[in-house]
């Protein structure tokens, strides 16, 4: 009997320990690439925050807008304006989700999971529901996730019409990102 | 007169030329090279963004990317590094839920390494977005300034 209750005990306080548990990274890695004849262009973050809830599948990322950086200064400018991104009155695009197949992930077990998930990316100031993919793998408790997808700039009111931008900039933007979670 | 007109072309080609020349080599913002626009202190540019994210991002976020450069000043509570080997400082009191998050430079980076959590520093960098906490999510976002130097 005491032996039960003991074992009850360890669970119990296991459970808390766990369900308490949120990962988190302030130094994600996010590129975009757009391709056209005219250029490639291709810009890098490396100040993305996000928290990773194991036990709920909760999955939160921050990108500070301003922090794309170019190779070059013009480019980066045209990013920033008002005319594309407005990152002064939108200065962080926000992705608010969750892992729809929990139950197929094993955090506590190192391995590579293929996580969906779904959930509500917010950029310029326009939300949309997404459904993407990431790869997360699990070696000695530490997580990394890695995912790669396309957005349409018009599903989030970007659009040209005319003039240089609309030759040079693709409608499609491929976004890679590298997060590395650690326990908090 | 044709003459003339000949010059007046090749002048303003010239003029075309030179001016597309300068876009297209136009320099990245020089941080350090810029005058700051203010000292402050950490935990009060923090206090800044929460009280009225608005009106923060208003005086600090310039709409072509070109933010303001700052000098802010705290104790360090993190020294880490980002994924592209940059050297990361966190200024933030313990007590805090949230800080300044400065990164530096592959110039830069060799200015941390005599540096200890716990030593009052002041860095210049430029800000890039302002600090916010989602109760909700349990998201907590420092303020983040890039490009940063630790100024003597």
């Amino acid at each position: 009997m005491k032996n039960l209750i003991l074992t009850i005990a360890i669970a119990l306080i296991s459970f808390t320990s766990f369900s308490q548990d949120k990962l988190s990274t302030t130094s994600g890695h996010i590129k975009f690439f757009s391709s056209t004849p005219a250029e490639d262009i291709e810009a890098n973050n490396y100040k993305v925050t996000s928290i990773l809830k194991p036990t709920e599948g909760t999955l939160v990322f921050s990108v500070p807008m301003q922090s794309f950086e170019f190779e070059k200064a013009l480019m980066q400018k045209h990013y920033n304006s008002k005319k594309f991104l407005d990152t002064k009155q939108f200065p962080k695009g926000k992705f608010k989700g969750a892992i729809t197949n929990l139950s197929a992930i094993d955090f506590a077990t190192d391995g590579t999971y293929e996580a969906a998930v779904s959930g509500t990316l917010t950029i310029h100031g326009v939300a949309k529901e997404i459904t993407e993919k990431i790869k997360l793998t699990v070696v000695n408790g530490a997580v990394t996730g890695n995912t790669e997808f396309d957005i349409i700039l018009a599903d989030y009111g970007v659009v040209f019409t005319k003039g240089k931008p609309s030759e040079n900039i693709a409608k499609t933007i491929k976004i890679t990102a590298s997060l590395n979670y650690t326990k908090e | 007169m044709k003459s003339k007109i000949i010059k007046l072309i090749g002048v303003l080609a010239l003029i075309a030329l030179s001016y597309g020349a300068y876009l297209w080599f136009m320099p990245h913002q020089n941080v350090q090279g810029t005058k700051a626009f203010k000292t402050i202190d950490a935990t009060v540019l923090v206090n800044e963004f929460l009280a009225d994210k608005t009106a923060a991002n208003e005086m600090y976020l310039d709409t072509e990317g070109e933010s303001k450069v700052l000098i802010i000043t705290g104790t360090i509570a993190d020294i880490s590094k980002d994924q592209l080997n940059q050297k990361v400082i966190l200024l933030k009191n313990t007590s805090e839920k949230m800080g300044v998050s400065c990164t530096f430079t592959v110039d830069t980076n060799s200015q941390v390494d005599q540096l200890e959590v716990g030593n009052t520093v002041k860095i210049k960098g430029v800000i890039r977005s302002g600090a916010e906490y989602d109760e909700d999510l349990d998201l907590t976002e420092n303020v983040i300034v890039e490009k940063s130097a630790i100024v003597e």
